[in-house]
């Protein structure tokens, strides 16, 4: 037999085995708990499914880098968008870590990198740049459709980053108010008056109020929901990293309470939260540029350290140095290492 | 001829590692850098009880000052889990906070300055070295309130100094043990190969950015201002007291493979070394500022050339969520 022939044989016998999946259930195959973007050694872009293990499910190739996934909340199902100012998103089989659509952004719009669907699973929202006037928008996708693309709504502000489904339903919007145009790629054109604010919308995705109470050049960029319809909002200062203001706060019922973690701790941040997290355990953040990772009792170093998935019972952590810790209470363990660069955002699904 | 060459094979970097040497940077660079800042900051104290005016202290204070500066760039380990750091010096300082929390000390009848247990717990922007300098070289109206702050600066800072150094040979026992059973703060040598890294590459970045970029500012508007310790004359000091023991941190780091970092070393200190402004108040002279930028721009060149021949062998490109996030 020509090596070949064997080497495909063998090929197909391994995709034989896998196929024998899906009549598992997720638990026994080992289905992956949370998805991050990563750039590989070649400089290749790719979707990762992370286990609680640390370990690898599968990894996707991505046409260029992403930024973060929304999970559906029934369907073992994933929604991954571009880093802004990319105009793809991609439709993942969890369980398989196949493409099952691609979507892509309208002419004239451009994806901030997150999004959420709504809690009965039927329609997905999105960040977008409306890019000649610079407003935020919501873009609406009809899931039963194939994804198809039925309307946009405000979002209440400039540069809508990410947006998160509360428990009530409704949403939460981090306007981080920094208009960029993809003409100048993302040099920030309003940095003298720009106004980041968190929006609430409805259910439906109608906005129904604006809290702006913070320092007008804190942009407001990553939330997570946490007990009682609480909000953690992560900020990235944008004056003297010297002089920045607490970066991290807790929204609820319209107020705005900031987070003191003591000068010490609040300098290492280096004025830039990456992203934030919130689970039975408590909340957590990210500094990548300070290299540390902060809850509510603890600060842990960790260089390049960003992406953050609240599971039940513990936060899983990646870096951009390929690894997988989990905070566990005041400790961290590490869980795995792989030649990857994680990036910004990890979701668990 | 022969021998010359014979003598650069023997001091080729075969013979030593690419990736950095934890127990080399131990013992040469980390552990007798925190004996010395010990020891300049336990004479500062000395001298301080002896007398307190500050014409007496100036030699001590620019020995000890100069020994932080010199292994100041050392965040992690005690420094980091002691969160001593802004209480060894508490700059930048745009708001003014040194000045404002020692004029409210030393009108503060409540907290006795001559215990040292009770001045450990004020604000750390009256701790450091920033403090000291204020009460040194800016005129004081309360004479005997402001020797008993010197006092308490100077002894303050020597108790501070003598813990780090008590703590460090514990921290250099788990970076040397790293991947041991047990030892959960480094899991491998890597992990205790990139925290060098990490404090070399965040000095490099602190001497760009804030010992330079703060007095230069923009072209537009300089801020002279903002140089570090200017009262005391030694923000070009701090600037080549740093690259040297970055340069230090990093050959010992990088073996000796490491060519274009020792050539940008060589050149920002050369630049540093022209510079006749010890603190840097010819950034807003558009003549002399011109030669801070091209020391700023040596600088950049030190960066680069560290990320290519230190960080790449340890797997480490430039941060991918740290200097390019969202």
């Amino acid at each position: 037999m020509p090596r070949s022939m064997r080497d495909r044989r063998a090929f197909l016998g391994g995709l034989a085995a896998s196929t024998l999946a899906p009549s598992l259930s997720w638990a026994e195959i080992g289905a992956p708990a949370a998805l991050s973007a990563a750039r590989a050694p070649d400089g290749s872009f790719h979707l990762a499914g992370l286990r609680r293990d640390g370990t690898l499910a599968f990894t996707l190739p991505l046409p260029a880098r992403g930024h973060a996934a929304a999970a559906h909340p029934h369907r073992a199902e994933a929604v991954h968008i571009a880093r802004r100012p990319g105009t793809f998103a991609m439709v993942i089989d969890c369980a398989a870590g196949t493409i099952r659509h691609r979507l892509a952004a309208p002419k004239g719009r451009h994806f901030y990198g997150h999004g959420a669907f709504t809690a009965d699973g039927t329609t997905l929202l999105t960040t977008e740049n409306d890019i000649e006037t610079g407003a935020g928008r919501i873009g609406i996708w009809a899931v039963a459709e194939g994804y198809r693309r039925v309307g946009d709504l405000p979002s209440g502000g400039i540069g809508p980053h990410e947006i998160i489904r509360l428990p009530t339903g409704g949403f939460a919007v981090a306007n981080g108010g920094i208009r960029t145009h993809p003409e100048t790629g993302r040099e920030k054109l309003n940095l003298g008056t720009m106004r980041p604010n968190l929006a609430i919308l409805d259910a439906h995705g109608a906005l129904q109020e604006v809290t702006d109470s913070t320092p007008h050049q804190s942009s407001l960029r990553h939330i997570a929901a946490g007990p009682d319809g609480a909000v953690l909002c992560g900020y990235q200062w944008q004056g003297d990293i010297f002089d920045a203001p607490p970066m991290l706060a807790i929204w609820r019922d319209g107020q705005l309470t900031e987070i003191d973690l003591g000068p010490a701790v609040h300098r290492r941040m280096k004025a830039y939260v990456g992203s934030v997290a919130w689970g039975a355990q408590g909340w957590s953040a990210s500094a990548p540029r300070g290299g540390v990772i902060v809850t509510a009792g603890a600060a842990h170093a960790m260089p390049d350290g960003c992406g953050l998935a609240a599971l039940a019972g513990e936060t899983l952590v990646t870096d951009g140095l390929g690894q997988v810790h989990a905070l566990r209470g005041a400790g961290l363990e590490r869980r795995g290492t792989h030649a990857l660069a994680f990036d910004n955002h990890l979701v668990s699904i | 001829m022969r021998l010359a060459a014979l003598a650069c094979l023997l001091a080729a970097p075969a013979l030593t590692p690419a990736w950095a040497d934890v127990v080399s940077v131990l013992d040469a660079h980390i552990l007798p850098g925190h004996a010395r800042l010990a020891a300049q900051t336990e004479a500062l104290a000395e001298a301080a009880r002896a007398d307190c005016a500050p014409e007496s202290l100036l030699s001590a204070y620019h020995d000890a000052r100069d020994a932080w500066v010199q292994i100041g760039h050392i965040q992690f380990g005690p420094l980091e889990e002691s969160g001593l750091a802004l209480a060894m010096d508490f700059w930048p300082d745009p708001r003014g906070t040194v000045p404002k929390t020692i004029a409210r000390l030393t009108v503060d009848a409540d907290i006795d300055l001559t215990d040292p247990d009770a001045f450990a717990e004020v604000s750390a922007a009256a701790q450091g070295f920033s403090a000291l300098e204020w009460m040194l070289f800016t005129p004081q109206a309360r004479a005997e309130e402001a020797c008993a702050l010197t006092r308490a600066i100077a002894g303050g800072l020597a108790r501070k100094a003598a813990s780090l150094e008590a703590d460090w040979p514990a921290f250099a026992d788990l970076m040397t043990s790293a991947g041991a059973d047990g030892n959960t703060r480094f899991q491998s040598e890597l992990e205790a190969q990139r925290a060098l890294y990490t404090a070399l590459s965040t000095g490099l970045e602190f001497l760009h950015d804030q010992r330079l970029g703060r007095p230069l500012g923009t072209f537009d508007r300089p801020r002279p201002r903002r140089a570090e310790a200017r009262r005391s004359d030694r923000s070009l000091r701090h600037i080549t007291l740093s690259l040297g023991a970055l340069e230090e941190l990093a050959v010992l780091m990088g073996g000796g493979d490491i060519p274009q970092t020792r050539a940008a070393f060589a050149e920002a200190k050369a630049r540093a070394a022209e510079l006749d402004d010890p603190a840097l108040q010819g950034v807003a002279d558009p003549a002399q500022r011109f030669r801070v930028e091209v020391l700023q721009q040596a600088v950049r060149a030190v960066q680069v050339a560290v990320i290519e021949e230190v960080g790449r062998p340890l797997g480490i490109s430039a941060g991918f969520n740290a200097l390019d996030g969202d």
